[in-house]
């Protein structure tokens, strides 16, 4: 009776290893104890499952939160388009007239470049799949870049990331951490910024300052570039890092819209048009100081735009992300669930043959 | 015949709809500006622009700019502008002691620029508040 009680218990194990192949049913296990490890396994399982499942909803609530924010950031630039317009009309004006003559503009001194300013552009909090990383290696590469040109570098992080990744690394050039206030861009902390870039180039403490920050291409795209902030050109070029330039009177403008139910970003360029200036327009100042309050204001717009189309990058990467990781743990919770069942069976097929096996002894 | 002012900043556009006068400060003085006047380009300093509607004043603080008035049309492009009723006046002075600490404190070109131009933007806010008062 013993004998074949055991026996039918050898049947059974043998049953159950050929159910569960997977490592993670393994994992689930612990590997010295047999039959009681079904009843902890199951349990642990269900643990499992319930952990996942809250992991879901918090990865689901986060997607949904960068999509509201990516819309909000997109009024953002809806909002400051009228300023970008007029100032690009006026500067490009003033700048027509003021070639005749020979104006001297500090912020347009190009002097040969000794030292170069880098002011790097990162998110504030993480979950955002490659988007810190991205413009990290960027601004490594150009670090390294300028140190082959013999050139000076000093780094200015703007963002919590990027403040932790630098100082860890105990970068030799890191200059100035600047933190937001939190949540989305506003003047004062491109002001912050722009000060700072500022007093460097008119002190001459540094002959060139670049911007790096990520350009939101698609909601799944998005790439890091390096733009030139200072010395600004005469024509209010905004002039990439490889002398690709882009005349302020044909700025570029992302928009995200729905076309045929899909989210789309549309890029429009703004044309100059409108009046300007009119024809018989007195200049109260001499021209010189005219352009020396544009310029700055100029400077400031550059800057808040930047950080715009960084925040609307890192909001889609993180929206991505988060899509990513639902899906993820959507898969994890029905493999898991599946274990968790056949297991449960397998200890209901043992308990139904043990008695059947006990039912017979006693026979 | 009415003025149409527009008061833009990069974040957002504050005033847009029609005035009687305004006080516009700039670097070379004050100069108001009535309907009809001849068209000019200025630049605006860091200081506070009246706004005369209905018979009364109302201050904005600017925080620098340019200024562009013709056809009885203002556009003023500022890096931040605030209405005087947005400001909170115990916040603009606690923010008016810290520039004066940090410009008395400031070493060195760089830092004396900075400081030299928050201290303005201080002022002009703590000013914008005892005008309207």
């Amino acid at each position: 009776m013993y004998a074949s009680s055991k026996s039918s218990f050898l049947n059974t194990h043998h049953l159950f290893l050929q159910f569960q192949p997977d490592p993670i049913h393994i994992l689930a296990h612990a590997p010295h104890s047999k039959a009681p490890s079904i009843r902890c396994g199951l349990r642990e399982i269900k643990k499992r499952i319930d952990t996942v499942k809250n992991t879901q909803k918090i990865t689901e609530a986060m997607k949904l939160v960068a999509a509201a924010k990516v819309r909000r950031a997109q009024e953002a630039v809806i909002n400051g388009r009228p300023f970008s317009e007029t100032l690009a009309q006026v500067l490009y004006d003033i700048n027509e007239q003021a070639q005749l003559e020979d104006v001297d503009v500090p912020l347009t001194n190009v002097r040969p470049v000794k030292k170069v300013a880098l002011v790097v552009v990162s998110g504030d909090r993480g979950l955002c799949g490659g988007f810190n990383n991205g413009v990290f290696r960027k601004a490594e590469t150009r670090i390294a870049e300028l140190k082959n040109f013999g050139l000076e570098c000093s780094l200015i992080s703007v963002g919590k990331k990027g403040n932790l990744y630098f100082g860890r690394r105990d970068c030799e050039v890191l200059d100035r951490c600047i933190v937001g206030s939190g949540g989305f861009p506003n003047v004062k902390d491109a002001q912050v910024i722009a000060d700072e870039v500022f007093s460097l180039f008119v002190s001459e403490e540094v002959d060139k300052v670049e911007i790096l920050y990520t350009k939101f291409v698609s909601l799944i795209k998005s790439s890091p570039v390096i733009q030139t902030l200072l010395p600004i050109s005469a024509k209010g070029d905004v002039c990439d890092a490889n002398g690709i330039c882009v005349d302020a009177s044909e700025d570029e403008f992302f928009r995200l819209t729905t076309k045929e139910g899909k989210l789309t970003v549309e890029r429009d360029r703004l044309g100059v048009s409108g009046t300007g200036l009119l024809p018989n327009m007195q200049f109260e100042q001499d021209p010189v100081q005219i352009l020396d309050a544009m310029m700055p204001l100029y400077l400031n717009s550059q800057i808040l735009k930047a950080l715009q189309e960084s925040l609307a990058s890192e909001l889609a990467a993180r929206m991505n992300a988060m899509s990513n990781a639902t899906e993820n743990a959507i898969e994890l919770k029905k493999e898991l669930s599946n274990k968790y069942n056949r297991e449960r069976q397998a200890k209901i097929t043992n308990e139904i043959l043990e008695i059947v096996a006990g039912a017979e002894a006693m026979l | 015949m009415t003025l149409n002012l527009c008061v833009l900043t990069p974040n957002r556009t504050v005033w847009n709809s029609k005035v009687n006068e305004i006080i516009l400060s700039t670097n070379s003085g004050q100069i108001g500006v009535l309907p009809n006047h001849a068209s000019v380009a200025t630049a605006v300093d860091i200081g506070i622009l009246k706004i005369r509607l209905d018979g009364q004043w109302l201050t904005m603080a600017l925080m620098g700019g340019f200024a562009r008035i013709g056809n009885n049309e203002i556009t003023v492009l500022v890096n931040d502008a605030e209405k005087g009723s947005d400001i909170d006046s115990q916040e603009a002075q606690q923010t008016l002691e810290i520039a004066e600490a940090n410009f008395r404190k400031a070493e060195g070109k760089r830092q004396k620029i900075e400081a030299n131009l928050a201290l303005r933007r201080a002022r002009t806010r703590v000013e914008t508040i005892n005008a309207i008062s």
